[in-house]
């Protein structure tokens, strides 16, 4: 175990170099979109994982948290010229109190009614948004005021500054996720995912620790939110609360392996590419095509693969070495 | 005002009879085979297109077309039972939840490549006729919907009640292991359930058509309805989720009437967090 551990971490520091290394290779604008959005659906995938991988809480509904990121920074920064930077940590912290009592609401029902409870607080967000326009533009959004290179304004000339900023976000994520897994956190959870009767029989505070998690989880999915408007200089209620986010989010981790540190990653980097790849072939004037696709592999990988692309090469290693290791 | 209020009221009933066939399939799959169909919305949208293209190419009308889309429905539904949803019922939720949503989410892009976003619309004789009555104006398109529908969820009560199947299905509902000790045959009765459930769904878009348009999405509107009243209605009671369904007709129609336009929808996702906040088990229901 000991000795997987550290190939892991030097895996890790090797890919990471890589990446670092990636925009003095890539210079194609297209390319380099896509690398963020790879990394920017990986970050969503992870903290969403936190929650849903863990504890086995599947939410449909992490676009609330997304929107709600973006909105605080967008409204701090148009109105009151206050940084995006400083707005994006008040925004993760404008989505833990909100995921408060929303997951008071929602804790209330188990399984499936859960993950529909977490799409109508989603939804009723983007209505409130929507309909009040005096509060934060209603339907029409705004634009961000474009400064030009202005990095703490969390604007640049470079894409490649905006891949290390969300690149310095999914290594914190992928950070948080590494020490859950070791932690006491960690293994409530994992416990409660199992069987949250079982584990509160044995004395877990299962309340308390779902309401922890998805706290963490709408605190990093807010950043997203903020990151997001940053990159496009475009917020609407659509855009910021689309249920294509809370689908994403899900459906990256479920692809890759729900509750593994990497699956997130993995999934997004299959579905992003697959994504990339129709459009390049097929052009964008063909809707439907891509959630089509998604759609199919994630049948395919609930009907063959449960455990996603992970609990896969978990299986081939364990097959190979002959013995049931644990962790991932 | 008060003629304003009754209208408002008739409305909602009218449309609540059709909310009331698809979440009578939510949930009587739900008590069922206890999982939530996701895609039952995309399964009214289907019956929608089916009761379109054979107006548009055989001039049937959508009132004797539910002879087809019930059917042909039903007979999805056993399908769906058998090779998708059999394949994983078990303890974990989440291959469950994701299965029927997948399913859903390819239902509709399939549908928007073959069919594009058009609105789809089929005009009868009495798409645009009203019954005036004591200063009220009653459409007669969707007063044969909410007739035909109620007729509907009259046979299945009856159905559920009186026949031996029916019978096997709410005992499989209520306790499925003991169901099962006494000679039911889990497979049988869980692809019946998805293939009434899926018929209803059917209904509910052929019934729709008269006045209501077809497109990938249409099916949404009503799931989220569906989901809501399932909720209100207490999970897995078929009279519950039929109650429910009227109110919240009735709630959207009164929402849209006296607060906006576009507000019925805000209106009905509160209902849902309301129902969370103080009565999460339904409102007619003993807490457990």
């Amino acid at each position: 175990m000991q000795s997987g551990r550290y190939l892991g971490l030097g895996l890790f520091a090797v890919a990471l170099c890589a990446l670092l290394a990636v925009p003095y290779f890539v210079t194609s604008s297209f390319a380099i979109d896509i690398l963020i959005r790879i990394l920017l659906f990986a970050f969503i995938g992870v903290a969403w994982n936190l929650m849903g991988g863990y504890a086995k809480q599947l939410s449909l509904g992490h676009a609330a948290y997304f929107g709600l990121g973006a909105y605080t920074s967008t409204l701090l920064q148009v109105d009151h010229g206050i940084s995006p930077w400083i707005g994006m940590i008040a925004g993760g912290v404008v989505a833990m109190i909100a995921s408060l009592p929303i997951g008071w609401l929602c804790f209330r029902l188990r399984g499936p009614y859960f993950t529909i409870a977490t799409i109508a607080t989603a939804q009723v967000l983007m209505l409130i948004f929507l309909k009040f326009r005096d509060f934060a533009w209603g339907a029409e959004g705004t634009t961000i005021p474009n400064l030009g290179n202005a990095p703490w304004m969390m604007q640049f000339e470079e894409k490649s500054a905006y891949f290390y900023v969300i690149l310095g976000l999914l290594v914190i994520a992928l950070g948080v996720t590494y020490w859950l897994e070791r932690s006491w956190v960690g293994y409530y959870l994992m416990a409660i995912g199992e069987d949250e009767d079982a584990a509160e029989a044995i004395g877990v505070d299962a309340p308390r620790m779902k309401r922890y998690i998805y706290a963490t989880s709408a605190f990093l999915t807010a950043l997203a939110g903020t990151f997001y408007t940053q990159y496009i200089y475009f917020i609407d209620p659509a855009t910021a609360f689309s249920f294509n986010i809370s689908i994403e989010a899900a459906l990256v981790s479920i692809v890759g392996g729900i509750g593994t540190l990497w699956g997130p990653v993995i999934g997004t980097v299959l579905l992003e590419t697959t994504s990339a790849l129709l459009q390049s072939w097929l052009g964008s004037s063909t809707g439907g095509i891509q959630l089509t696709v998604y759609s199919l592999i994630l049948m395919a990988v609930i009907l063959w693969r449960p455990t996603g692309i992970m609990g896969f090469v978990n299986e081939l290693r364990e097959g190979r070495s002959g013995k049931k290791t644990g962790g991932s | 005002m008060v003629t304003t209020l009754v209208q408002a009221v008739i409305n909602g009933l009218l449309i609540g009879g059709i909310y009331a066939l698809v979440s009578i399939g939510v949930t009587l799959i739900f008590g069922v085979v206890k999982i939530v169909n996701f895609a039952q919305g995309e399964f009214v949208m289907i019956g929608m297109y089916i009761t379109y293209f054979l107006s548009n190419q055989f001039g049937i009308d959508p009132l004797f077309s539910l002879l087809v889309s019930m059917p042909v429905l039903f007979v999805t539904g056993m399908l769906i039972q058998h090779f998708l949803i059999r394949r994983v019922l078990g303890e974990n939720d989440m291959p469950q939840i994701f299965l029927t949503f997948a399913l859903s989410l390819l239902l509709m892009n399939v549908t928007l490549l073959l069919f594009t976003a058009n609105y789809r619309t089929v005009h009868t004789w009495y798409s645009d006729e009203s019954i005036f009555f004591a200063g009220l104006s009653i459409p007669v398109a969707k007063l044969i919907a909410f007739t035909v529908a109620m007729c509907l969820s009259g046979i299945l009560w009856l159905f559920l009640h009186r026949t031996d199947l029916g019978k096997a299905m709410r005992a499989a509902s209520q306790n499925r292991e003991v169901a099962m000790l006494m000679g039911i045959n889990p497979n049988w009765v869980f692809a019946v359930a998805l293939g009434i459930a899926l018929a209803l769904a059917g209904a509910a878009g052929s019934l729709l058509m008269p006045f209501y348009p077809a497109y990938p999405m249409a099916g949404q509107v009503f799931v989220l309805m569906a989901f809501v009243a399932v909720v209100l209605g207490t999970l897995g009671n078929v009279v519950g989720a039929f109650v429910a369904s009227l109110m919240m007709g009735v709630a959207e129609s009164l929402g849209i009437q006296f607060v906006g336009a576009d507000s019925g929808l805000i209106v009905v996702f509160m209902l849902l967090l309301l129902t969370l906040a103080f009565r999460p088990s339904g409102l007619g229901a003993r807490r457990s």
